[in-house]
């Protein structure tokens, strides 16, 4: 059994503490705003929060969250409406889609710790999200603007 | 379900016999002939359901991967039916048939940047149908003329006395009436969807996590597979043992597929574990040992040969092969490339004898359909698809792989509810590439520079043959070539409208073993690397300026002179450009519109990177510019990444790469600020989706040899920067 808290709820399973943290959240627990990419940390797709931190699901086997607490697209704000979701809606960014819970995680991060962040800055902490649709002219106009919205 | 049973073992002989029929034929001659098509009259309700409370949901006919057609069908639809945008909910439809089958294609398809340029008159036109039934059933009621009433915000509405009428308490009424034949289209002055940037109806979910994709499928007692697939292109399974796996933690069941197996288990994670430890043989190939090096040699070599049919002439033979005058000759080779979509390939199915439901973000409705026909001959009266979001297309969801797969799965296991998912690694060497090609171009050029005379000779594989059995010949004779014609190969090339008086298209073809599918922007993917490079080495040749160049190659050629004059304009094309910056230029035609392309780059460390890109469109009328904008901005990025350093390469038989560290795809920080410019020239409506990616890669190209005075010719450009 492993313990963890989910987007501030305490939750137990009972997978084998190996199993990667993307698969208990998206199989066993059924949120699946967390995305598959690629399985070896490469992509970003299923970027979430260990502990306020960006962390690649993927990679991450469940053990590694025992006793700490998970935040996942799901669990960002209340009404899907953080300054970033704003903003993303704002700027109409998604196209396919697929990959922007990851880039918003990403994100997220970034504004924590560089509120006004450069382009150069934005380019540092996202090049581990990839976007197949290249939408990476307005991920950057949208994370400017939802600096603005903070 | 443990081992085969004798049933199943010759059930799945008859997969195995089939396996070499998956080939699913796609009629596309037609849509390359001159003479009209069909007429193509579907019923308004295949598009449009109101219900009685007034809700209003649109049956669209083409999946939504990105490319903003649900929301560009949807303004199309509620504009002209008058329905209230905040009411209409759109949907796709679960049983592909012939109101959704454009003619040209004669089948379901989401492809060829149609999503709006083809659907748009269809959808207008069941739209104002269902508008005067509608209309027709209030003049009833009300006792008026139905010419005075005005179909609004989901209303009919008299204007006279001021009084209106839902559409959800008309329909009824409205059923009884028939179909109008010849429905009027509103006038332009009404319309107040069409044409603007209306915000996409995906984004809120999108963003959210709250969008379903075909992966994000659940049902009641579902289950998961994964899958272990022949290696070597051609193989197939030579033994299983399902014992070595039927032990492990959650395993269910082991399934016989074509090419492979799929283990089934109780969660993807265990499903997978299992399948890399299958203990599974596969067959020996004729090409075990095929690697890239030996299908670059076969294309070289096919360059020089002299027993080629001419595909297209235009002019003179001998005097496009001419040697008389200037004669520039240039080697171009691009790669195979993979789709690489962002959600891997999955498919959802629970199938019994009676009825087959699947959930799988697919392309294609009616080649799943046509591969659960041909290989367990599931009717189609049976067969349930539904389409959640598409994590990205490219191309690469108009197979059914996957949804066979799954279907065979569900099966073994009794017909519960399985989802079955592709590995990142199944995703990218697993096949359906784009072609690899080589083109060797060779034009004579007059005493003023402008080219007399052009031989194009393309080396590689003809996709349309070996991937949709189309022929050559049949294409050719329907499209006024001469021969040997396979348009997913030559597109870009011999209707190219280049005012060039002698020109010669001929295709020395190389059958691989590797299966391939059309990416994002098909044959223009490659062929416009090949014009675009070759144009602006004409020009240096000549002496003269690229741009300068061209427009005197295209003068008869309204749009491509507009797109040509506004990328100048916006890149300051003939001023000197800032210090350390350089600028080529390029342009291409396809999927009925015209985009030309400024890249600037600026050398650091003797490295070339892009820093801006400037693209001009003329995609005829547009329905979202936005959703133009958005799209051409990722074309460009997507082209260019490609064109920069990705590549699928062969050893042994089989793909090299496997994951996102080895096909590189760009990332934000090598993505270069793009700026969009929609040009009007108040042409016919144009595709969107890919027309943008062609001219990037020869625009780069030629930036670099405008910075360095070197000619890259070979993708990707990465070996050489």
């Amino acid at each position: 059994m492993t313990t963890f808290a989910l987007n501030g709820q305490n939750i137990t399973v009972d997978d084998d503490p190996a199993t990667p943290l993307l698969w208990v959240i998206r199989d066993t627990l059924g949120l699946t705003g967390t995305k598959f990419g690629c399985g070896a940390a490469q992509c970003g797709a299923c970027t979430l929060h260990v502990d306020n931190m960006p962390q690649r699901a993927c990679v991450t086997p469940l053990s590694d969250v025992a006793g700490r607490s998970v935040t996942t697209i799901e669990g960002l704000s209340p009404d899907g409406l953080h300054p970033l979701q704003r903003a993303w809606i704002e700027l109409e960014v998604a196209q396919c889609g697929y990959c922007q819970s990851g880039q918003i995680m990403s994100a997220a991060g970034l504004l924590t710790t560089t509120p006004r962040p450069t382009d150069a800055e934005i380019d540092t902490a996202m090049a581990g999200n990839l976007c197949r649709c290249a939408t990476y002219v307005r991920i950057r106009a949208a994370i400017h603007r939802a600096a603005d919205l903070v | 379900m443990q081992g085969p049973t004798p049933t199943r073992r010759s059930f799945l002989a008859g997969i195995a016999a089939t396996t070499a029929a998956l080939v699913i034929p796609l009629r596309l001659t037609t849509a390359e002939a001159q003479h009209a098509p069909a007429p193509f009259t579907p019923q308004p309700h295949a598009f449009i359901r109101i219900g009685t409370d007034g809700r209003v949901t649109f049956l669209l006919p083409t999946s939504e991967m990105g490319q903003g057609t649900h929301t560009g069908q949807a303004q199309i639809l509620a504009d002209e039916l008058g329905a209230g945008w905040a009411t209409i909910s759109v949907d796709m439809p679960r049983q592909p048939t012939p109101d959704y089958r454009p003619p040209f294609m004669g089948q379901m398809r989401s492809v060829g940047s149609n999503g709006i340029r083809f659907w748009h008159d269809p959808l207008r036109r069941a739209a104002a149908q269902a508008r005067e039934m509608l209309t027709a059933a209030a003049a009833g009621r009300l006792g008026v003329d139905a010419s005075t009433l005005r179909a609004q915000n989901g209303r009919i509405v008299d204007p006279a006395s001021d009084r209106a009428i839902p559409f959800g308490d008309l329909v009824a009424e409205a059923m009884a009436l028939p179909v109008p034949e010849n429905p009027t289209l509103r006038p332009e002055a009404e319309l107040s969807l069409i044409g603007r940037s209306v915000p996409r109806l995906d984004t809120h979910a999108k963003v959210t996590g709250r969008a379903l994709f075909g992966i994000d499928t659940r049902r009641e007692g579902q289950l998961y597979a994964a899958v272990r697939l022949a290696p070597v292109f051609g193989s197939d399974v030579a033994a299983i043992n399902e014992a070595s796996v039927m032990g492990m933690p959650g395993v269910r069941a082991v399934v016989r597929v074509p090419r492979g197996a799929v283990v089934v288990a109780t969660g993807w994670w265990q499903a997978k574990q299992a399948a890399d430890a299958l203990d599974i043989s596969f067959t020996a190939t004729q090409h075990d040992d095929l690697t890239t090096q030996a299908i670059d040699a076969m294309m070289r070599a096919a360059l020089d040969r002299r027993d080629v049919p001419m595909t297209t002439l235009r002019g003179d033979a001998a005097a496009a092969l001419s040697a008389q005058g200037r004669v520039v000759v240039a080697d171009y080779h691009v790669p195979m490339l993979a789709h690489a979509c962002m959600e891997p390939l999955n498919c959802t199915a629970t199938s019994t004898d009676e009825r087959t439901e699947i959930w799988t973000g697919t392309q294609g409705h009616d080649v799943a359909r046509m591969t659960l026909e041909a290989a367990l001959q599931i009717p189609a009266e049976r067969l349930f698809i539904n389409t959640p979001y598409l994590g990205g297309g490219f191309g690469r969801r108009t197979s059914a792989e996957v949804v066979l797969q799954a279907v065979l799965a569900s099966r073994a296991v009794g017909g519960h509810p399985v989802k079955l998912l592709w590995a990142r690694e199944d995703d990218m060497q697993q096949g359906l590439y784009r072609q690899t090609m080589m083109c060797r171009m060779r034009a004579a050029l007059d005493d003023a520079g402008n080219i007399q005379g052009l031989h194009v000779r393309v080396a590689g594989p003809q996709m349309g043959r070996a991937s949709f059995r189309m022929d050559p010949d049949t294409v050719a004779r329907a499209t006024g070539n001469l021969a040997n014609f396979d348009p997913l190969s030559l597109n870009g090339l011999w209707d190219m409208r280049y005012e060039i008086p002698n020109l010669v298209v001929d295709h020395a073809v190389i059958d691989l073993p590797v299966t391939f599918n059309p990416w994002r922007g098909i044959a223009h993917s490659f062929t416009a690397f090949f014009l675009e490079s070759f144009i602006d080495e004409c020009a240096a040749a000549a002496g003269r300026d690229p741009l300068e160049y061209r427009r005197a190659h295209c003068a008869g050629q309204p749009r491509m002179l507009a797109v040509l004059d506004r990328v100048a304009e916006m890149s300051g094309w003939g001023q000197a450009a800032p210090p350390g910056i350089s600028r080529g230029l390029a342009l291409a035609e396809s999927y009925g519109s015209f985009v030309a392309e400024v890249v600037e780059l600026r050398v650091t460390d003797g490295r070339p990177v892009a820093t801006r890109v400037f693209a001009a469109i003329d995609c005829g009328r547009t329905i979202n510019p936005g959703q133009v904008e958005a799209q051409v901005q990722g074309g460009v990025i997507d082209g260019l990444g490609a064109a920069l350093a990705a590549r699928i390469t062969l050893r042994d038989g089989r793909a090299e790469q496997s994951n996102f560290h080895d096909y590189a795809l760009p990332r934000i920080n090598e993505a270069p600020h793009v700026e969009v410019a929609i040009v009007d020239t108040g042409s016919p409506l144009g595709g969107a989706g890919e027309p943008g990616l062609p001219p990037v890669a020869p625009a780069f190209a030629n930036a670099v040899f405008a910075a360095q005075g070197r000619r890259l010719r070979n993708l990707p450009l990465s070996d050489a920067l």
